[in-house]
């Protein structure tokens, strides 16, 4: 029983790390692009899925959504539903990003600002986020959960 | 269920979010304007006929960075150019003086001028500045930066070590 309520308590500390982890990332990837968001809607545009019209809008509430689910999952708040949004983000992102890798499209990724180039690592990273952010979402709130007390 | 119901108001927060942080980037994304894939437009916004300053494309000013027959001017913020420039392009945005930069670029075949914008217009800008301190051959990249990026166009990072005032 010890041993169970033990394993318990491990995956809660796992969780909330990767609740707060992936709650900064995402912080981090909205205030890299927010001095920029025309550069970001370039980059949006670039993987030629969402229609000319609507890009400028999309780019501009993914920021915006990025940076409020990231503060949810940093400070503990609405965090389970700020993950599910971050997982379908991510589940989009991935998608776009290897269609365009597929299709021999050569573009920056517009993850963090900057210049990086998509890649099939980017892949990887952006499905690592997805897990993080599913287990997460279907994790126990910390609203709800208290790792600290053993009883 | 419950968690998709709550996520839809923290959506709606997160747009609104966007639109205000959009608003007070120093760089918005206008709304309401198009935005195509650079590659697809072929840097449409830059090619007004009626320009003051010649046009080159992506596809032609490659060649000429790859053997180094022109000479590149980066139009953009220093902080842009040190984050990343075309292979050899030297930083000098509107409104810096061009003269340390003028031996280096009269000397130059062809003097070819980009900015971030698929306006061009600070590209243009510093091309007319260009062209009236005597520098002869001097185009505008259509396109700008993201199109050269799109287009797997050489690029490096760092400061201008040319430049008076410019990307230090």
């Amino acid at each position: 029983m010890l041993a169970l309520r033990g394993g318990r308590a491990m995956m809660a500390r796992v969780l909330a790390v990767c609740r707060v982890v992936l709650g900064a990332l995402f912080i981090w990837a909205a205030v890299t692009k927010l001095p920029d968001m025309a550069a970001f809607a370039q980059d949006v545009a670039n993987y030629r899925v969402v229609p000319a019209a609507l890009v400028p809008i999309v780019a501009v509430a993914v920021v915006g959504i990025e940076l409020l689910a990231g503060i949810a999952l940093v400070i503990g708040v609405m965090d389970r539903p700020a993950a599910a949004v971050l997982a379908v983000l991510l589940a989009a992102f991935t998608a776009l990003l290897a269609q365009a890798l597929l299709r021999g499209i050569d573009l920056r990724c517009g993850c963090f600002g900057g210049d990086e180039r998509a890649s099939w690592w980017t892949v990887v990273r952006d499905l690592l986020m997805l897990a993080a952010a599913v287990a997460v979402a279907r994790g126990p709130s910390p609203e709800r959960t208290n790792v600290t007390d053993p009883a | 269920m419950g968690i998709l119901v709550r996520a839809v108001p923290l959506c709606f927060v997160g747009g609104v979010l966007g639109i205000a942080g959009n608003a007070l980037s120093p760089h918005p994304a206008r709304l309401g304007i198009p935005v195509h894939a650079a590659a697809e437009s072929g840097g449409a916004a830059c090619q007004d006929p009626r320009a003051s300053v010649a046009r080159v494309s992506v596809e032609e000013a490659k060649p000429l960075c790859i053997a180094c027959t022109a000479a590149f001017v980066d139009a953009r913020s220093a902080q842009e150019y040190a984050a990343g420039h075309i292979t050899g392009a030297v930083h000098l945005a509107p409104g810096q003086p061009a003269g340390p930069l003028l031996p280096a670029l009269s000397a130059a075949p062809t003097v070819i001028v980009y900015d971030r914008d698929r306006d061009c217009a600070a590209a243009d800008q510093v091309a007319v500045l260009l062209k009236s301190n005597g520098v002869r051959d001097v185009r505008v990249l259509t396109g700008a930066w993201p199109e050269w990026l799109a287009g797997g166009g050489p690029g490096e990072s760092g400061t201008c070590s040319l430049c008076a005032g410019g990307a230090q």
